[in-house]
């Protein structure tokens, strides 16, 4: 509901923004001093063009609000499971942030074992069901790790377990 | 020799068994990488090409293209069943492919895809092994302002694809551009939108905007509803390629437009498959008699794209083999290749080793007819996957994705790039913004600016490019585009009041 009602408004805003802010970074670049169109060129046009499509999209949002808003209040209630959502996102941020300093073996098999739980359904997260999701983690780790360090000869990262 | 009689030569020698063995090997090879996300088919040749090594020049050079083929070929796969293109060649794939696989009909729109790709690099072959010295020529008449012509073009299509609501789409092409342009500046090398970072002085990878936008965004989506039950798609079964032969020859003058396209954009260096298959897909769209029905599962959409991804590699042959002029990341890989085996790509090869090139000749029709087998033979394996629960398949996709962006460069840097994009992929979903204009925008938007800035130190003005033919053709059908485009924005919004 939210997202219907305030969505195109926010859009708007934060897309402005961003437009103001390329076109401020692009001031900064240096000019070419030997032709016309420097480095600066092309973000400052796509800074105006942002400018000027934000605007245009605000304005059409606030002309339409009340419309809009009358459509929202019929419309579904938003169901979303936001805190799948957010431990999904928390887990994947942590994943390529310790991919590299704990290595490819251990920080995937930790990864994957809580994504797929964080993502599995109430009634498959019995004893059972977990059961089996650590055993398919550690099968399908091995099987990537063996197959681009063996097969494919690219080096994973290492990490503090090295094979 | 004539043509014809040098092509059934090296047919012949092509069909000894090893070869063939080397050969089905070399496509399936090439499918899996291409199927997977994260794989690509360039880092397939790239694997391969050492082991080429050993084998003679002709064989090794087969090898290598029966990984391209395979490769391009495969990403439909991933496309339709997952809603993530294995390569970027089918990012347009997923538009009708995914919500026909939505709707049971997974088998179908992998049997299109497969025949339509089967055809459409038949149909570049055809034009390669007749053509080819004479398309070189008009290759090398194109220019900067030309390709700019053209990517200005390309670019245009965003306005096109995002009609119903024009403006977002537009901003959500910006949003591309502007990651497009992080990294050294085309020509003068000056760092931008860097702030100081130097991981991004190379820029953002192609594959890990992908990646980001397909694969982690899929997460974060999925995860929205995920904990309502798990539901499976049904999959229908089909006879033969699952559509009628009055369907196919309804197709036929789509396929060969899409083919024209494929081999075309594929001849132009430096513009690719990724281009080439979203072109085709708009102007499918553009031309088609209903086109409310692109996106909601038309297989047309899917003859458009996978008939002119495939038709790139014939046409991205053209320059590699007569100018020695690679055109993307994967000819040039083959050239390369040809290096290993001691022969020079360009005019002269056609006289010294008229036997590898029409080897090759053989090989890429005698590949595309393996590709057909092979992927058909494996249908019933690869909707599987739609057996899968998604709470297990995603995380595992994730894995390789992340896998494959590390293998890409090495970088540990283009494996946290993707959770940038699977953000900004999350955030378009909720505020009901399209990603195919960012994804266009930013494999195009560096390309543009370059042959822009590269045609104005060579023409001095703006002007000077009206001069050159090709660029008025594509610039003024751009326009007019654009223009159609607007009018019939206002036309339906002032309908809808």
């Amino acid at each position: 509901m939210f997202f219907k009602k305030y969505g195109d408004i926010i859009v708007g805003i934060v897309y402005a923004a961003i437009g103001g802010a390329v076109i401020y970074f692009a001031k900064q670049l240096p000019r070419s001093r030997v032709m016309k169109i420097g480095p600066d060129f092309m973000p400052m046009l796509i800074g105006i063009a942002i400018l000027i499509l934000a605007v245009m999209l605000l304005l059409s949002a606030l002309k339409n609000f009340r419309l809009n808003a009358k459509k929202a209040e019929y419309s579904n209630p938003d169901t979303a499971d936001y805190k799948r959502v957010l431990a999904s996102l928390i887990l994947v941020v942590i994943y390529v942030n310790i991919l590299a300093p704990v290595g490819f073996i251990v920080s995937t098999l930790g990864y994957l074992f809580l994504q797929i739980i964080v993502l599995a359904p109430n009634d498959r997260r019995g004893l059972k069901n977990i059961l089996s999701y650590a055993i398919l983690d550690v099968i399908f780790v091995l099987i990537v790790f063996y197959l681009f360090r063996y097969g494919f000869k690219i080096v994973l990262p290492a990490g503090i377990f090295t094979l | 020799m004539g043509p014809l009689a040098q092509l059934g030569a090296a047919a012949l020698k092509v069909c000894e068994p090893m070869s063939l063995l080397l050969m089905i090997a070399g496509v399936t090879i090439g499918i899996i990488f291409g199927s997977i996300p994260g794989l690509s088919a360039s880092m397939a040749v790239a694997l391969m090409l050492p082991l080429t090594f050993s084998m003679d020049s002709s064989l090794g050079m087969n090898v290598l293209v029966a990984v391209y083929i395979g490769g391009i070929s495969g990403g439909l796969i991933s496309a339709i069943l997952l809603n993530m293109p294995g390569t970027a060649s089918s990012i347009a794939t997923t538009f009708d492919g995914y919500p026909m696989a939505q709707k049971g009909e997974a088998m179908k729109a992998l049997g299109v895809g497969i025949v339509f790709s089967f055809l459409g690099s038949i149909f570049s072959f055809i034009i390669l092994t007749f053509f080819a010295p004479m398309l070189a020529e008009v290759a090398l008449k194109f220019s900067f302002p030309d390709n700019f012509g053209i990517c200005f073009f390309a670019l245009t299509m965003v306005a096109v694809l995002s009609s119903g609501n024009m403006v977002k789409g537009l901003l959500a092409g910006m949003l591309g551009l502007i990651f497009a342009m992080v990294g050294l500046a085309p020509i003068d090398g000056i760092a931008r939108f860097t702030f100081g970072w130097s991981e991004l002085r190379g820029g953002f990878n192609t594959l890990t905007t992908l990646i980001g936008i397909f694969a982690v965004a899929d997460i974060l989506v999925s995860a929205e509803t995920i904990g309502k039950g798990v539901k499976t798609i049904p999959v229908k079964k089909v006879k033969g390629f699952g559509f009628s032969f009055g369907e196919f020859f309804k197709w036929i003058p789509g396929a060969i437009r899409a083919g024209l396209i494929g081999t075309g954009i594929g001849i132009l260096p430096g513009i690719g498959g990724s281009t080439s298959g979203m072109l085709s897909y708009v102007t499918a769209k553009n031309m088609s008699k209903h086109p409310e029905t692109f996106g909601q599962g038309d297989p047309e959409g899917i003859v458009a794209t996978e008939c002119a991804n495939n038709a790139t590699i014939g046409g991205a042959l053209i320059p590699l083999l007569v100018l020695g002029i690679p055109g993307d990341g994967v000819t040039a890989m083959m050239l390369g290749g040809f290096l290993i085996h001691g022969l020079s790509a360009g005019p002269l090869l056609f006289v010294k080793n008229a036997d590898v090139v029409y080897g090759i000749f053989a090989a890429c029709m005698i590949c595309a007819l393996i590709m057909l087998i092979v992927e058909w033979t494996c249908i019933k394996a690869f909707v599987q996957v739609l057996k899968v629960p998604k709470h297990i398949l995603l995380p595992l996709i994730l894995v390789l994705c992340a896998v494959g962006a590390y293998a890409t460069n090495n970088r540990i840097f283009d494996v946290q790039s993707i959770v940038v994009f699977g953000v900004i992929g999350y955030l378009y979903h909720k505020f009901a913004l399209p990603t195919t204009p960012f994804v266009l925008c930013f494999l195009i938007g560096r390309m543009t600016e370059e042959y822009l800035r590269r045609g104005l130190m060579r023409f001095k003005t703006f002007g000077a490019f009206f001069q050159r033919p090709i660029f008025d053709v594509f610039f003024f059908i751009a326009i007019a585009v654009v223009l159609w485009a607007m009018f019939k924005e206002i036309r339906a919004s002032r309908a809808h009041k």
